[in-house]
């Protein structure tokens, strides 16, 4: 899994390229981690080369989402692949993030 | 048609099932979108068994059967020496559509084996748990 991540405007836009599964889900961990102890609150998820997330990664997203909320950020993903569209609505997700269709929308919606 | 698979109780090991799900879809033409699925929900029962069925710290086994039977269906079987535990029995999430700051993390990974599997059988044989799972395949 590669994560490319860059400042684009007042968000970081973290671009997935890969699987996150129950074998590397830290590293994405890690990644959110390292923004938001850097006060880095505001973040774009871009899922359109990512093509398989199991509940490891889920649970990632979640408890990345509850810390962003908790510090007035905001959390913001794009770009999904119908199949992991089919995901969130299984698992509910679709409800609780806000989900952009591509990275600009999403970039807008952050200013 | 059948292939067999034998792992240990190590998270390591998950790539070699993601191996053997892609393997075995190639050989039996199973489309990607199924197979994203059935890998999701090996993957799902196979982290569970290694990180809840034992509480030692040796190796043990997890041996997963794969096959086409008739009228397309796709069986897999899962069997592991670990505590009896059946699937059949957790009730599914009740938080599905909770907000953000109710919603707990975890019961995500049964509730895809439920979702995607169009059926499940448990038996508890000696001290080996034997979980099936079935799948209609829709060949493209």
């Amino acid at each position: 899994m590669k994560i490319k991540d860059q400042k684009i405007n007042n968000a970081i836009v973290l671009e997935i390229n890969g699987r996150i599964d129950t074998s590397n889900y830290g590293k994405i961990d890690e990644v959110f981690s390292k923004h938001l102890n850097k006060n880095e609150n505001n973040i774009i998820v871009d899922f359109k080369e990512m093509d398989y997330i199991s509940s490891s990664g889920l649970r990632i997203l979640l408890t990345t989402f509850k810390k962003i909320k908790a510090k007035k950020g905001n959390f913001m993903l794009c770009s999904l692949q119908e199949n992991i569209k089919e995901i969130f609505d299984i698992s509910g997700f679709t409800n609780i993030f806000k989900i952009f269709a591509n990275q600009e929308e999403a970039i807008k919606e952050m200013i | 048609m059948f292939k067999n698979l034998k792992i240990n109780n190590n998270i390591s090991e998950l790539n070699k099932v993601a191996l053997f799900i892609e393997n075995i879809s190639d050989d039996w033409e199973i489309p990607v979108k199924e197979m994203l699925k059935i890998n999701l929900v090996l993957e799902e029962i196979i982290s569970n068994i290694i990180y809840y069925a034992f509480d030692d710290k040796s190796t043990h086994e997890i041996n997963i059967h794969a096959s086409i039977m008739e009228n397309n269906i796709l069986k897999i079987t899962i069997e592991d020496e670990g505590k009896e535990f059946n699937i059949l029995e957790v009730p599914p999430p009740d938080n599905l559509n909770a907000e953000v700051e109710e919603r707990e993390i975890g019961g995500l990974g049964i509730h895809f084996v439920k979702k995607f599997m169009d059926k499940i059988e448990y038996q508890r044989n000696e001290n080996i748990n034997k979980l099936s799972l079935f799948k209609n395949i829709k060949f493209d």
